[in-house]
């Protein structure tokens, strides 16, 4: 059945036949599907070094036909002649559920006589099998190809599983590739693969180089390896003490990166604290509205994200109230499309304003002289918006795709700063410094700071406070809007978005001190950092946050106004 | 008169439901359906009252059970878990049903089973659970820890992965899950420190808990994903997460954003399947792992059957309540759907609704169905021996079939055995 007899094969092999092209460096394609046929189609030993010469090939379709081949995706198709012929089978199914084959020599679909494409179901088809050693040969094959991927993060990847496999047959395949590599971070990566194994060497000599190689890089990925060195009594004395040494300044390096790690997470949570409080901030902080409808107004943001990021996609229908309403799409692709988060946060912020201030009109301007009232009625408007959000997107979450310059990190001496984080960091910067012009160097905050100071007063003096009040209500709700389109890149947005950080929103605001919006930057920069901290010390999140909680709670008898009690004149 | 009319229309309603129901007593039979549909469970549960209601129907079609068309009344749990056993009790008591298809959360499990072992009724429970459970008068079709947890380890073993961070929210089946796993991990030669999440330990210096546990709801996974990272730095690694709900989202999101890729570090989920994916970014998913006991990609003819008629079904049926646009097959679906076909094949076996008689035919070990997933067997402790899979989630929240598992038997007490096991080689 094989197109070589496997004497005739296993002669070319050992003559070296075969072996001169292929150790010539990458071959063609159609040279690379011919060698991959013979691999398939072989048994026993002389397929392990093929696999072993179709590694050097470094090329892609061998990587993608052997990745196949380990999930059992390759099959032998037997030709009405008594010819086999390995096939894989197309992605795309008819309707009867079956599919085309490719052909593995060529790359093309496969024909019948009559040039007309066969059509397979897979369980008609044998598949090429394959035993657990064979898929270790062959995923340690794919991984020395994937080490001439053009993806970084590919050839990275491949340079960890390499050094972590303790085959000394690895070296030169990474030592060839250090001389090409240009990207500084799998250089090291690879320079650290080539430690890890120079490490199991029996040369003291080597080992000793390879030990002092692994501290210099500070390699993370080497703990385990060394940890089992320096258990292992019967090594070379010196070679120990090296790996000991480097054991201690990798270990020193990992205490410092945890170190600025859990600074840099405190402050990001801190920064997703301040962005959702700060509205409230202003809601309940200077206008003393007890708002728990603040949590859907971060949902109304979260979903103007949603929505504009569909009429940059292939836009929506949504089932409002019965009739299928539907907004169409842009059909934007590319950068233009992964822009739409740009234009999702101003949105965001007049979506919820838009709210606040129907809100407002609607309901608050009857109750600033009732807070409890206004408790109950923003409580009910909660209610109503959940299931005014179930209505009009149901009852599941939706989906919000991050942009891709949200995804991803970029990582200072391993500390990771993923782009998201850094993201919300500045947000709040952005919009606390907004926030306090507006207040302290507008007209309108002015009027603002003088109406939430003491609004007969002022109402004297010819401002219209009603005015003014709808104005800061619906900047509030705007805020909690923007809050809403960050959240909606790191969390979930459902309808029952807005329960998560409510809670939260109150916390901040009293712990800074009702009524100052420094008060609520100290506490949220606090409260995250604390509980960042306490979860690395502690090592569980729920412990952490429990003795968040309890700290609040004798913080709060200790001093009931807040970290910035306002001291105000005024008499009611 | 018009004082009256509500009392007319009252007294002709009776009377009519009267005639209603004598005519059907004859020959319908009354099944239990006992599902939340409303609060937050909901979202999952639905979607088994409605597959339940399609075999009823497709029964029905061909003639009903032992002549006797099939009539569910179906009852409304509210994610409540007391009122679960009062619903149970009253499905039991005054519907006099003979068989219950219901429940997911384990915590409803434990409520409904002491009102079934008092009152002697048959319950078919379809999610994966932790087991360490057997009462008589339940019948699991559910995944038990080993035809999910440990077959998905086996194969991560098998592809050379050497260290394991368990993750989990704060509750009974992660934990007890991940126990399981931490013995089972021990056991097969993978050294206690290269099990991730950290461990606590009781007075009497045992091992409590393994893993990292989370609150549900939980949002913030920089801290733990950072930990991953670190675990995860000498490569042959995976997380084997039991997070359950909508915290998934986050983490997820944290992940990709860390750079975890799937070839790096595969996360293997425990609690998601094609339902739960349709609300998830499944961009971000990609390439990780799940293992179920049916995935609606399968290829076999049962399961290309059973798809063709589930959607004609949906296309044509009018229940109030059931969505028709976008939806999907998993798991627990199935394995509800197999729990009827399996109780209809013992009741035609036992020849008689009557439950004990039915249990002694299902006891037997020998009913058995070729269901969607593959053939279901009933075993004579009241798990099921089904096929299981590992898959690989693709962008549109379907996944690719990456192994099989042919016939695994389901294990009710994993944790006592494995203790033994530990013991007897001193660890």
């Amino acid at each position: 059945m094989n197109p070589l007899p496997r004497p005739i094969l296993f002669l070319l092999l050992t003559l070296g036949l075969l072996t001169p092209r292929l150790l010539a460096g990458p071959g063609t394609e159609a040279e690379v599907r011919h060698d991959l046929v013979l691999t398939l189609l072989s048994h026993g030993p002389e397929r392990h070094e093929l696999l072993h010469q179709l590694a050097r090939s470094g090329s892609k379709v061998a990587a993608s036909v052997l990745t196949s081949w380990t999930r059992g995706e390759i099959y032998a198709y037997r030709t009405p002649g008594g010819k086999t012929i390995p096939v894989t089978l197309e992605e795309q199914e008819d309707a009867k559920g079956l599919a085309r084959a490719i052909r593995i020599d060529t790359g093309a679909v496969l024909v019948d006589a009559k040039g007309k494409a066969l059509k397979f179901d897979d369980s008609t088809l044998d598949t090429i099998d394959t035993d657990m050693r064979l898929r270790m040969d062959i995923q340690q094959a794919i991984d020395v190809l994937s080490l001439a991927s053009p993806v970084p993060d590919e050839r990275r990847s491949a340079a960890v599983k390499l050094g972590n496999s303790g085959k000394m047959a690895y070296l030169p395949y990474l030592e060839e590739r250090l001389t090409e590599e240009k990207i500084a971070d799998v250089r090291r990566t690879i320079e650290e693969a080539i430690a890890t194994l120079k490490l199991g060497s029996s040369d003291p000599s080597v080992q000793i180089k390879a030990a002092r190689n692994l501290a210099r890089l500070n390699a993370l990925g080497a703990v385990d390896v060394l940890t089992q060195f320096v258990a292992n009594k019967s090594a070379d004395p010196d070679a120990l003490a090296a790996a000991r040494i480097a054991l201690r300044s990798i270990q020193e390096h990992i205490s410092l990166v945890n170190f600025f790690g859990t600074l840099f997470r405190g402050v990001s949570l801190g920064s997703i604290l301040l962005v959702v409080s700060l509205g409230l901030a202003i809601t309940f902080g200077l206008m003393g509205v007890i708002n728990m409808a603040h949590g859907e107004m971060i949902a109304v943001g979260a979903y103007t994200a949603y929505l504009v990021e569909n009429i940059f996609g292939s836009g929506i229908t949504l089932p409002f109230f019965g009739f299928g309403l539907h907004v169409p799409g842009l059909h934007a692709t590319g950068s233009f499309y992964e822009s739409n988060f740009i234009f999702a946060i101003p949105a965001s912020f007049v979506t919820a304003a838009i709210a606040g201030l129907v809100l407002e009109r609607l309901v608050i301007r009857f109750l600033y002289r009732r807070p409890l009232e206004s408790l109950l009625a923003t409580w009910g408007v909660s209610l109503v918006m959940q299931q005014g959000f179930r209505m009009v997107f149901g009852a599941n979450n939706v989906q919000v795709d991050s942009p891709s310059w949200l995804l991803g990190h970029f990582s200072i001496d391993d500390v990771m700063f993923g782009y998201n984080r850094v993201f919300v960091v500045g947000f709040a910067i952005a919009i606390v410094l907004g926030t306090w012009l507006l207040l302290t160097k507008t007209p309108l905050g002015l009027l603002i700071r003088s109406v939430m100071q003491n609004r007969r007063m002022a109402s004297c003096m010819g401002v219209r406070t009603d005015w003014v009040n709808m104005l800061t209500f619906a900047f509030g709700s705007g805020l909690a809007g923007l809050a809403g389109a960050f959240l909606s890149q790191i969390g979930n947005v459902g309808p029952s978005m807005g329960q998560t950080y409510i809670v939260d929103s109150f916390m901040v605001v009293v712990v800074g001190g009702v009524g100052s919006i420094v008060g609520t930057v100290y506490a949220s920069l606090g409260m995250g950092s604390a509980d960042q901290v306490l979860q690395q010390v502690l090592g569980s999140p729920v412990l952490g946050k429990i003795i968040v909680l309890c700290f609040i709670i004798l913080f709060l008898q200790w001093k009931p106004g807040g970290l910035f009690a306002t001291r105000s004149r005024n008499l009611d | 008169m018009i004082k009256k009319l509500p009392k007319l229309l009252g007294v002709g309603a009776l009377a009519l439901s009267a005639l209603v129901g004598s005519a059907r007593a004859e020959d319908t039979v009354k099944v239990g359906v006992l599902h939340s549909l409303s609060g937050t469970m909901a979202i999952s549960e639905t979607s088994l009252r409605d597959v339940l209601l399609f075999a009823f129907d497709q029964i029905n079609a061909q003639g009903g059970v032992l002549g006797h068309k099939i009539e569910p009344v179906v009852v409304d749990g509210a994610s409540n878990w007391p009122l679960f056993a009062e619903k149970a009790k009253e499905l039991l008591e005054q519907d006099k049903v003979p068989v219950v298809f219901g429940c997911w959360t384990s915590v409803s499990r434990k409520s409904v089973l002491p009102v079934f072992e008092k009152d002697n009724g048959l319950l078919f429970y379809p999610v994966q659970f932790e087991g360490e459970e057997l009462s008589k008068d339940i019948f699991y079709t559910a995944e038990a820890v080993n035809q999910q947890a440990i077959p998905a380890v086996d194969y991560l073993l098998a592809q050379g992965v050497k260290k394991f961070y368990l993750i989990g929210t704060d509750y009974v089946y992660p934990q007890t899950t991940n126990l399981i796993l931490y013995k089972y991990l021990l056991l097969h030669g993978v050294p206690i420190q290269n099990i991730g999440g950290g461990l606590r330990k009781g007075s009497d210096g045992k091992v409590m808990s393994a893993g990292k546990y989370v609150p549900f709801g939980y949002t913030d996974f920089q801290q733990i994903v950072a930990d991953i990272k670190q675990f995860a730095a000498s490569g042959d690694a995976c997380v084997i997460n039991t997070i359950n709900g909508d915290s998934n989202v986050p983490f997820f999101k944290q992940i990709v954003a860390a750079g975890l890729s799937p070839s790096d570090c595969p996360v293997v989920s425990f609690s998601l399947a094609e339902d739960e994916l349709r609300s998830m970014p499944t961009r971000n998913l990609v390439g990780e792992l799940g293992c179920w006991t049916y995935f609606q990609s399968l290829k076999t003819p049962e399961n290309k059957a059973f798809l063709k008629s589930w959607n004609a079904w949906l296309a044509t049926e009018n229940y109030p309540g059931v969505v028709k646009e976008h939806r999907v097959v998993d798991s627990p679906m199935v394995l509800s759907y197999d729990g009827v076909y399996l109780w209809k094949a013992a009741v035609e076996k036992a020849g008689s609704f009557d439950v004990d008689k039915v249990r002694k035919v299902l006891e037997s070990g020998t009913i058995s169905f070729d269901g969607p997933g593959g053939k279901i067997t009933v075993q004579g402790d009241h798990y099921t021996t089904k096929n299981v899979y590992i898959g690989e989630t693709k962008a549109d929240g379907q996944f690719r079939i990456l192994k099989t598992f042919d016939q695994v038997a389901g294990a009710p007490f994993i944790l006592k055995g494995l203790g033994v096991q530990l013991a007897a080689k001193g660890m």
